[in-house]
């Protein structure tokens, strides 16, 4: 009988060892200078920097763009050098782009960063590297993208022919059935309906073309949802060896006085095998955007509904709140930034509190190891939050540009300064968001952003970035604020006078680059290549919808439950939201989980660590 | 004396039957042979469930989303081949030894796989077969479909002491038979390849079927005994206590699976696994339908009387036991690490179901007794551990008896 009472001991010994997961997100307090909060940093989080570093970098990341090696190294001949062999390819290229941003970096930059590596006992390349690396990756895709994106088909034309006659205004030039209505005889894509007022009896004759020809078989289209491929509804006849004419006719009409949305896509006939899997390459999914007859929109006017097929991921996107918006009239940024968890980011969150020497603290909403976040809020009342946007007017397209005399020498080398670092020098050097749009001016970008800018006056404008390789008059920083109008007459980015939205996509900047040949490929505006571009402008209408309809009821719970919105998630890539509110210094996050917003908000007191 | 001559199976506690308590009799060998096949296919989750061995592992193409979800489905069979040998050191104590090898063992992952995200490069959601290609340009290869391996492989050796506890008045009154069992492995056995992604090692830690030490307290009590001191029915109990030792694993560089095996560089060279201890119960009965014919013979020293003292023709065994298992821990420099090792080894419980037949031919001059036992973790939910069932078949020879 003696026995039972040491089992019931020993079992509960053996409840009691029961493993807890350990916390994926944590709260770090970094005080002192430069070099000590990157020191304490790095002794803080080793353990968690060390899994992020090998996890993301080493066993994901590196390998990912070491399958791009054979066909960087057939154009640019200094890849297939000795450096880059041996797997060590994305590795040195990276730590190439890396010292090139590095210099762009201040020197207490450079201290923290040197901290953080001494203090997890980490190399400091790759400390520098998982500092740099996003610039560059997103560049270097970008430009990988584009090329393979040209070798795809592409839409050169639609027509719906019903809208030569209908006796209404299907393109919204104030004219109604002048020749060559309702034919988009050279199509690019446009963040407007394509065409407006149609008439629910519409089909639609596009135009695919493609080097190697259009294969029929991979055609798609999706109305509202609803799938069609080649049979009675989906019908394609052959142009030219190049050039496939296909016709949709929706089955029962289309509805009247709608929004509709028609996403089409095809792919080639050449089976590409390197890199592997062996595909065709397809086209992104275009979305035509229309409105039938009664809907009464112009095209800019015309909002982009929900897409529910299942292919389809929500970006990244952010929106600033004041005045008549929010409930207290109070200032208010937020964003839900997705773009590369991988399964693994999101187990090494970090909120990161700053206590520098002789200056107000400031957090930021990062990962181990990284030294910046792509949102932030500092005890000065300025707050920022920027996602990224495609364009090949980036630091890389123009490393090429300046090797283009000897080709065999060139790398591809990002220059300026990283997005996130940018970040730091507002929270640590601006008390406006006029000084924070005044020092971002001042700095060479490597990559394109997006990123939305507060301050506790309420002050709110939005910065859209590129690395203005050819040099355009805006030296790579386009500003807008919510009462700003594009040459149309509309805002570039708000519902009404205190609001501002913005996701991956440009609004203002919104002819990045002009269409050029480069090196034998076609440098294009993102607004052709970029596969954000219609989710973010989906994402922007999302948005715009929800605020509108809670427009002087919103503030930060209410915020927190639009970014939770499936419509505004990436289930697979969410990597943080945050909601700052730069007059009253308070901040909640949501990290740790995939996707964010599948955890609680954590609040922070940013004014509590302020006072004296 | 007579019941001395029945031998208690010491490899593998849980495999005793109701004569618990049986000790060899002074100068007594008994060499034991037998083979072992064990089939696991499911673990038992923390809510009891029944879940596949591994969990489904979410694969991501960097910034395209998720590729899709590997769903591995394993089945592992292990056979083994257990040498025994003991002997009588008094009639009280019974020392031994129990080689176990390893003859085989066989891994069949049995991957599915869901599609994840649409890639708009590919146009298509990956497939299983677009992942492995995708995994092999970057240096990984695909998983295999069968594993073999470990054979001929030994694993921990054990000794073990059996010491019956003398007769106290009260215990005689009572009819019971008390023995207490310890039991020591050595670290002979294998650890699984660190690389390998598809293996299987062979130490106590990896069977999980026995403990690095274990002490058994273990009591009889026989019921309907002729008039040579054969029973009808006995009823058996066993509480025993199993440490597993830590040990010290090498940690995978990821040099054959880049993608799924790179630990080193962020949970350091080597981690530690504290595997939890076991406390356990079981319970068992033991029915002899036939006691057989007897004969004098050279195992009887030519006597009948001694001959009918002998163990039964054939006996039949049931068990059940109920194994404790406290939480396994992982130490290394990641927590993240070890704590996805350690949700596999929560603190859990098995329970085991056994039958078995034992026939002895002792009675009729052979010195041979062959058996065959079941023992199921299926039927009865289990909670945070694996459901092996086993098939063991063996049989013992007898070579001095007094």
């Amino acid at each position: 009988m003696r026995l039972l009472p040491t089992a019931a001991v020993l079992l509960s010994l053996a409840c009691a060892g029961k493993s807890t997961p350990p916390a994926t997100r944590s709260t770090v307090h970094l005080r002192g200078n430069a070099y000590a909060r990157g020191f304490s940093h790095g002794e803080q989080l080793k353990s968690r920097i060390q899994s992020f570093y090998t996890r993301l970098m080493t066993a994901s990341l590196y390998p990912y763009l070491g399958r791009e090696q054979p066909d960087i190294a057939t154009l640019l001949k200094e890849y297939d050098g000795e450096r880059y062999q041996n797997g060590n390819f994305a590795y040195a290229l990276l730590l190439d782009s890396a010292r090139n941003l590095e210099k762009s970096l201040t020197v207490s930059q450079k201290e923290e960063l040197r901290g953080i590596s001494e203090g997890s006992g980490m190399a400091y390349e790759q400390i520098l590297i998982l500092n740099t690396f996003v610039d560059t990756v997103l560049a270097v895709r970008g430009v990988a993208l584009s090329i393979r994106l040209a070798r795809a088909p592409q839409l050169k034309s639609l027509e719906v022919p019903q809208a030569a006659s209908d006796g209404a205004d299907n393109d919204g030039d104030g004219m109604i059935d002048e020749p060559g209505e309702g034919v988009l005889s050279a199509y690019v894509a446009e963040a407007a309906a394509n065409l407006v007022e149609l008439p629910t009896n519409a089909t639609f004759r596009v135009v695919l073309e493609d080097a190697d020809g259009v294969d029929p078989a991979t055609l798609r289209f999706t109305l509202d949802g609803a799938l069609f491929t080649p049979g009675a509804q989906v019908s394609s006849r052959a142009l030219s060896a190049t050039q496939l004419e296909v016709t949709f006719t929706p089955p029962q009409g289309l509805p009247p006085s709608a929004v509709v949305s028609l996403v089409l896509s095809a792919g080639d006939t050449v089976v590409v095998t390197r890199p592997p899997p062996s595909h065709q390459s397809f086209m992104r999914d275009e979305e035509l955007l229309f409105t039938t007859r009664g809907r009464g929109l112009a095209p800019p006017d015309v909002r982009r509904p929900p897409i529910t097929d299942g292919r389809t991921r929500a970006p990244s996107l952010a929106l600033a709140l004041r005045g008549a918006a929010t409930r207290d009239g109070k200032p208010l940024l937020a964003q839900h930034f997705a773009l590369l968890d991988a399964n693994v980011a999101h187990e090494h969150t970090v909120q990161f509190v700053h206590h520098p020497e002789g200056a107000p603290p400031f957090v930021t909403f990062g990962w181990a190891g990284v030294a910046w976040g792509f949102a932030g809020l500092s005890a000065r009342g300025v707050a920022y939050a920027c996602n990224p946007a495609d364009t090949l007017d980036n630091s890389v397209v123009g490393s090429v540009v300046e090797q283009l005399v000897d080709l065999g020498k060139a790398r591809l080398l990002a220059k300026g300064v990283p997005i996130g670092f940018v970040g730091r020098r507002i929270l640590e050097g601006t008390a406006s968001t006029q000084a924070a749009v005044e020092l971002v001016q001042t700095l060479k970008h490597p990559y394109g952003w997006s990123c939305v800018v507060a301050d506790k006056a309420g002050d709110l404008r939005a910065l859209e970035l590129d690395s203005n390789v050819f040099t355009d008059a805006a030296t790579g920083v386009f500003s807008y604020g919510p009462t700003d109008l594009d040459a149309s007459g509309r805002r570039y980015g708000s519902v009404r006078d205190d609001d501002l939205l913005s996701t991956s996509v440009f609004a203002r900047n919104r002819d990045d680059i002009a269409p050029l040949m480069l090196a034998g490929q076609r440098i294009v505006p993102q607004r052709v290549w970029s596969t954000f571009f219609f989710r973010g402008r989906r994402a922007v209408d999302g948005l715009a919808r929800r605020v509108e309809a809670q427009y002087g009821q919103l503030d930060a719970a209410a915020v927190q439950g639009i970014l939770a919105e499936s419509e505004l998630v990436d289930g697979s890539d969410s990597m943080n939201a945050v909601v700052l509110e730069p007059a009253r210094l308070q901040a909640w996050s949501a990290m740790g989980q995939v996707p964010a917003t599948e955890g609680p908000f954590e609040a922070f007191d940013l004014a509590a660590e302020a006072a004296p | 004396m007579s019941r001395a001559l029945l031998l208690g199976a010491l490899l593998v506690a849980a495999g005793a039957h109701a004569a618990e308590t049986t000790t060899l009799p002074k100068g007594a060998w008994a060499f034991d042979v037998s083979y072992i096949a064990s089939n696991l296919a499911n673990r038992w989750g923390d809510d009891q469930s029944r879940l596949p061995l591994l969990d489904d592992i979410r694969r991501y193409e960097p910034g395209a989303g998720l590729q899709g979800i590997l769903q591995p489905r394993p089945v592992v069979a292990f056979q083994l081949a257990v040498l025994q040998l003991q002997y009588g050191l008094t009639d009280w104590l019974t020392v031994g030894a129990t080689v176990p090898i390893a003859l085989r063992t066989a891994v069949d992952t049995n991957i599915g796989w869901q599609s994840g995200d649409y890639q708009s490069a590919l146009g298509r959601a990956y497939s299983l077969d677009d992942f492995w290609a995708w995994a092999a340009s970057m240096g990984q290869q695909r998983v295999p479909d069968r594993w073999a391996g470990n054979q001929g492989v030994l694993a921990d050796i054990v000794l073990s002491g059996r010491f019956l506890i003398p007769e106290l008045r009260w215990l005689k009154a009572a009819g019971l038979r008390v023995a207490t069992t310890l039991q020591v492995a050595l670290p002979t056995g294998r650890q699984a390849p660190p690389e390998e992604l598809v293996t299987a090692g062979t130490s106590t830690w990896e069977l999980h079927a026995y403990g690095d030490v274990e002490t058994h307290l273990q009591i009889d009590r026989p019921f309907f005994q002729d008039g040579y001191g054969i029973p009808r029915l006995s009823l058996g109990a066993d509480l025993w206590f199993s440490y597993f030792r830590p040990r010290v694993v090498t940690s995978p560089l990821g040099t054959e699976n880049p993608l799924l095996q790179t630990f080193q560089p962020y949970i350091g060279d080597t981690y530690v696994i504290d595997p939890g201890e076991w406390l356990a119960a079981s319970v068992s009965m033991d029915v002899v339908p036939i006691i057989g014919p007897a004969r004098a013979s050279i195992v009887s020293g030519g006597d009948l009387e001694r001959a009918r003292a002998l163990p039964p023709l054939l006996t039949l065994n049931v068990g059940y036991a109920h194994i404790g298992t406290f939480q396994t821990t992982f130490k290394s420099n990641s927590d993240l690490w070890s704590y996805e090792r350690e949700r596999y080894w929560l603190p859990g419980e098995k329970n085991q179901l056994r039958a078995g037949l034992t026939l002895s031919f002792l009675r009729l001059g052979v010195p041979v007794q062959v058996y065959a036992n079941y023992r199921n973790q299926d039927l009865i939910p289990g909670r945070n551990t694996r459901a092996a069932n086993t098939l063991t078949a063996g049989a013992r020879l007898l070579f001095k008896f007094w």
